[in-house]
């Protein structure tokens, strides 16, 4: 090996300690004898030294490292969404206008409110039986937020799946009735209730949100989570389905139809609808104005209330 | 275990995407979104590995298909004009440097290494980082910025050539120097 050879084609790597262990002891001794290249082999790794020293490693700023650890947490503390909901239940006997979802029973009701709505968001009166009030923290709204926010950006679908649940396919050219996703809303629906998750998914359709897709997942106690996202033309609905005994409304709701109850936070509009026959709960939420939320949830509701006649 | 293997690298990762993107807001959705990802794929990771090479990887990734182009910054020269700026001489007629402590010795080479670094092209700036700062072995680079392990090989190479030559050429140009 001459110096030419030694520092086109080992010095990196010998500085970095990327050598073969022949290579290595060739290196090694070209350089034990050679006083240049033995130099040069300093100077390389003076300059990995320099290079560290003028990168500094960028701390993570606090609130994205609680953030991030609160977006885990979700997962690895399997008490945190019912617990930090149930929290506030005491205080909020009054969430529930009506009864639980009796599909069949209340549909004229859902469809008047959903005129009511029309009327109220359109005509610009308020039509809120109470006033928007200060309310503390939601930790599981918090959770929601992140979800949506990364759910937004990347959503995985994993339903339908096959048999083994490791893949998924749409049934893209499943034949419609002008709801371009009614077969992808019934597809995922099934895979919801094979796990015993509710399968009646909203038909945002007619406020112009298209399904874009459905996620099955657990939480780390086995329980069942459910993704729905849906797509409008600025913004997406993301809901969050799970089994919860416990939990109730938190404090602070601004609006109620049914058991579907409406929230302000944080720039985002809520509507938390709790079941209870099977204690589900479904947590709906979107960046577009509650007053947008309402009318679609109404909508939806009305829809699915006048389908099944 | 996701928290312990993963979440000590959350620095490292940080510093990648904000080299990346060149813009903090940016730089903490694509730490969030890669962390967030990455446990969600957790189950692909080999305990054993890597960590903080497979989170760049990820990280890579995200950043190649969700971030525009055209956000990196500019300040990249081409290797043509990095090597218009130093006196283009071969690599071994090069002298040794004296001392190549000395090249830090003051403010003033400092800040000269630091604009020579920052000057080099983005792909060889990159290599040199990930080898160097984010420690990682020349494999774990190649597979983060999906390119053959023989460019990665060679990128450091020329890297670190490029930067001692002007590096050279400044100090000479001190007369800090002799030969
Ligand atoms: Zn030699």
């Amino acid at each position: 090996m001459d110096c030419r050879e030694y520092v086109d084609k080992f010095l990196s790597a010998h500085a970095d300690g990327e050598l073969a262990s022949r290579e290595r002891r060739l290196a090694d001794s070209h350089v034990g004898g050679c006083t240049a290249c033995r130099t040069r082999l300093a100077e390389e790794r003076s300059l990995k030294v320099l290079v560290r020293q003028h990168t500094n490693i960028v701390k993570v700023p606090a609130e994205v490292h609680l953030r991030i650890r609160a977006a885990i947490g979700e997962m690895t503390d399997p008490n945190f969404i019912g617990r930090n909901l149930s929290t506030r239940g005491q205080d909020s006997d009054r969430r529930f206008l009506w009864p639980m979802r009796q599909t069949h029973v209340w549909a004229p009701i859902a469809a008047a409110a959903a005129v009511l709505l029309f009327l109220a968001v359109y005509s610009g009166r308020s039509g809120t039986p109470a006033p928007a009030t200060q309310f503390h923290p939601v930790p599981v709204f918090d959770l929601a937020i992140i979800k949506y926010d990364s759910l937004t950006r990347y959503f995985v679908p994993n339903v339908p799946s096959d048999r083994n649940g490791t893949d998924f396919a749409w049934v893209m050219d499943r034949r419609d009735s002008g709801q371009p996703d009614a077969g992808m809303r019934e597809d995922i629906g099934r895979s919801y209730s094979e796990a015993d998750m509710p399968d009646d998914l909203f038909n945002f359709a007619p406020t112009g949100y298209q399904v874009s897709g459905g996620r099955l997942d657990r939480l780390t106690d086995g329980r069942p989570v459910t993704y729905t996202l849906y797509r409008g033309s600025r913004d997406a609905i993301l809901d969050i389905g799970l089994k919860d005994p416990e939990m109730s409304a938190p404090v602070g709701a601004v609006y109620w139809i049914g058991m579907h109850s409406f929230y302000e936070y944080k720039g985002y509009s809520f509507c938390l609808t709790l079941s209870s026959p099977g204690h589900f709960v479904s947590i709906t939420l979107t960046r577009a104005p509650l007053t947008e939320l309402i009318r679609d949830v109404a909508m939806a509701d009305a829809l699915a209330t006048s389908d099944d006649q | 275990m996701f928290e312990q293997v993963a979440l000590p690298h959350l620095d490292a990762v940080y510093t990648a995407a904000l080299r990346l993107t060149h813009n903090s807001d940016d730089a903490k959705d694509l730490l969030q979104d890669t962390i967030l990802r990455a446990y969600r794929f957790f189950d692909q990771f080999k305990i054993g590995t890597n960590c903080r090479a497979w989170l760049l990887t990820i990280l890579y990734n995200n950043f190649r298909n969700n971030c525009r182009r055209h956000t990196r910054e500019q300040l990249a020269a081409t290797v043509e004009q990095f090597d218009h700026q130093a006196e283009t001489r071969s690599l071994v007629d090069d002298p040794p440097l004296r001392n190549p402590e000395e090249l830090i010795a003051t403010r003033m080479a400092a800040r000269r290494f630091e604009v020579v670094l920052n000057s080099l092209p983005s792909e060889f700036r990159e290599v040199l980082i990930l080898v160097d700062v984010q420690e990682l072995n020349y494999q774990e680079i190649a597979d983060v910025l999906e390119i053959p392990l023989g460019t990665v090989k060679s990128r450091v190479s020329r890297a670190r050539a490029m930067i001692r030559k002007a590096m050279l050429k400044a100090a000479v140009s001190r007369g800090k120097t002799g030969s």
